[in-house]
């Protein structure tokens, strides 16, 4: 390090173009890199090349071993709205959005509210909720959903047994009714998905220095404003960025819906999937459960051009936030 | 702030109640109670579901109708059932050994890439982490019917080791985690080590490796754990009860037949659910302060 160290001061005493080149390049980092581009490689880009082409084929069971090339047709089916094929798509995807942001928008809503609650200086006891409110975040999605499964069973489930049996409200067709069963999957989300949320704004709440309160304090600010004008830019500016990946996460949440609905309640005009499928859940039963390996895949890339597209828009949004922040 | 500049001038005293707990406004009591019952109401409809899942796995005799906060006669049968069918200590097996294997391989790959993102010069560094990062956006079982065709092709379907080659791979997530940890130890020693002669695979395996343990324990702690929430590859791969994992045969469990199994689901819910929670509660407090110092750097 010593002799690199003198080789820099002489070369920015005698020329500035040539510092460039004394950057040491260490070819053996590519080495050290090589299982995770390896692993990434063969098990990341390649399959998405091959359902990229899966995608213009014509590969189902019946085509299992010769399967040719139909160019853009299975696209066409899926997103012309005369085709009997598009309400496997356009309805999904509907849903598919709505879900995703009831999902990430209540449980940030949630989170965020409690956050800000907990954050009270005067509640001593704040470390023993939060250690209670992380609990759902803490088991895995499967098993939560799965457990929901059941206890929002509308004839054993423990959930209508309360509302109704000590509630005394009518029983809820929780899974079995479309509009029920959407409730239920957003209630169970947020309910699995909001300590998460609580978690990040509460980081972002203590980040805040205490200096900026008390500045604004002796500036004579009322509670309401402190919260306007100092907690809030603070939890937005460190919270939003991680909205985005939030949102993608639940745009793909396949165990979030399947494993509690299973996709179901069936709808009547579409013989392959139900009313609480989203994009995930289709590409999946278009594959394991009808073997349309074609759709599945064109279903597939429609997902990860949307998904690339929701994340440009939200990082340029909040890129945009950003710059006026400053 | 010492104590006795609270009595010293009025000015001050304001300010200083408002960081002290000496008393409360009347406004901040109000405020305190109100949080304090929001958050009570919150944390029983966190606890309640749980609490039902908890009583159903006692109840031996499976009534639902009758909704009790406490089961009347709580046995231990549903956990009896559980073990004497056989099938439970078997897919346990199968998610242990997916799981020990799928954090050993994670952890190795994490850290030999963290190390050089971190510490090594080369092409691509400032961008080839952002650009695995948005590349890892799209998750891999969105690839399913390649990996379902391909695995069946070559006959490797209803295997415990193609279900665990084809989630072998590198985490950015947990590469972009690790790296943030390493900036962190100080260049000093790197350097220290570079004068004393160390080449890179020292530096490595010497400084950097046992320096960045605790977080090396988290990501393989995170992998465990979620290894035992992935159903999506395991309940296309393995299709014979022999070779389930825990998620795949719960999943038969509650959407077999529901109203014979849900005391002896709840019991194995239960069980798993605990470890994993207490694994995972222990690694999430690195977990959250790494995400947001991550998002501050941005």
């Amino acid at each position: 390090m010593g002799v690199a160290q003198v080789g820099v001061g002489e070369n920015s005493k005698t020329m500035q173009p040539r510092r460039k080149r004394r950057r040491k390049i260490d070819w053996i980092a590519y080495g050290y890199l090589s299982p995770a581009l390896v692993t990434i490689c063969v098990l990341s880009i390649l399959p998405i090349f091959y359902t990229i082409y899966i995608s213009f084929t014509n590969f189902d069971q019946m085509h299992f071993t010769s399967y040719q090339f139909v160019g853009l047709k299975n696209y066409l089916e899926l997103l012309n709205p005369k085709d009997p094929l598009s309400d496997l798509f356009i309805p999904t995807l509907i849903w598919t959005v709505i879900y995703a942001l009831c999902t990430t928008g209540l449980s940030y809503m949630v989170g965020l509210v409690i956050a800000v609650l907990l954050n009270n200086k005067n509640m001593r006891e704040a470390t023993v909720y939060r250690t209670l409110l992380i609990v759902p975040w803490a088991v895995p999605t499967l098993i939560t959903m799965l457990a929901w499964q059941g206890l929002l069973n509308d004839q054993y489930g423990q959930i209508n047994g309360l509302l109704h049996g000590v509630l005394g409200l009518p029983r809820i067709p929780w899974l079995t009714n479309p509009i029920w069963a959407k409730v239920g999957i957003v209630t169970a989300n947020v309910w699995a998905g909001f300590p998460y949320m609580m978690v990040v704004c509460l980081g972002a709440l203590q980040s805040i220095p205490t200096d900026q309160y008390e500045a604004a304090a002796i500036d004579g600010a009322s509670w309401t404003q402190l919260f306007r004008f100092v907690t809030m830019p603070s939890v937005w500016r460190i919270s939003l960025p991680l909205l985005i990946p939030s949102f993608a996460f639940n745009f793909n949440n396949f165990n979030g819906s399947y494993l509690l609905t299973g996709g179901g309640p069936p709808n009547s005009n579409n013989p392959f999937l139900g009313t609480t499928d989203i994009l995930a859940s289709a590409a999946y039963k278009m594959t394991i459960s009808f073997n349309r390996y074609d759709l599945g895949s064109a279903i597939a890339v429609l997902l990860f051009i949307l998904v690339a597209f929701i994340s440009w828009l939200q990082m340029r949004y909040t890129g945009a936030f950003k710059e006026v922040d400053a | 702030m010492s104590m006795a500049s609270q009595w010293n001038s009025p000015a001050t005293q304001k300010v200083v109640t408002r960081t002290k707990r000496t008393r409360l406004r009347p406004g901040e009591a109000t405020v305190l109670w109100v949080s304090r019952v929001i958050i009570w109401c919150v944390i029983a409809i966190v606890l309640i579901p749980m609490w039902f899942v908890f009583t159903a796995s006692f109840d031996p005799s499976n009534s639902y109708i009758s909704v009790s906060f406490f089961p009347a006669h709580a046995t231990f049968a549903n956990y009896r059932a559980l073990f004497a069918g056989g099938q439970f200590v078997i897919w346990l097996r199968n998610s242990l050994i997916v799981g020990l294997v799928l954090g050993i391989a994670q952890v190795f790959i994490t850290a030999i890439s963290s190390f050089a993102f971190s510490k090594l010069r080369f092409y691509g560094r400032k961008y080839g982490l952002m650009t695995l990062l948005l590349l890892q956006m799209f998750p891999n079982f969105l690839s399913l019917s390649a990996f379902y065709t391909v695995l069946a092709k070559l006959n490797m379907i209803d295997y415990l080791g193609s279900y665990i080659l084809v989630l072998l791979g590198a985490s950015a997530f947990n590469v972009w985690l690790l790296k943030g940890f390493m900036d962190s130890i100080p260049k000093e020693l790197d350097e220290a080590a570079l004068i004393d002669g160390a080449n890179t695979w020292h530096r490595f395996i010497r400084i950097q490796l046992p320096l960045s343990a605790p977080m090396l324990v988290v990501i393989f702690l995170l992998t465990l754990v979620g290894s035992f929430g992935e159903y999506i590859f395991s309940g296309v791969i393995l299709q014979s009860p022999q070779n389930y994992t825990l998620g795949v045969g719960m999943y038969d469990m509650i959407s077999g037949q529901f109203a014979k199994n849900w005391g002896e689901f709840a019991a194995a819910a239960l069980l798993s659910a605990v470890p994993l929670a207490i694994i995972f509660a222990f690694a999430q407090k690195y977990l959250a302060s790494g995400l947001v110092a991550g998002s501050v750097k941005g």
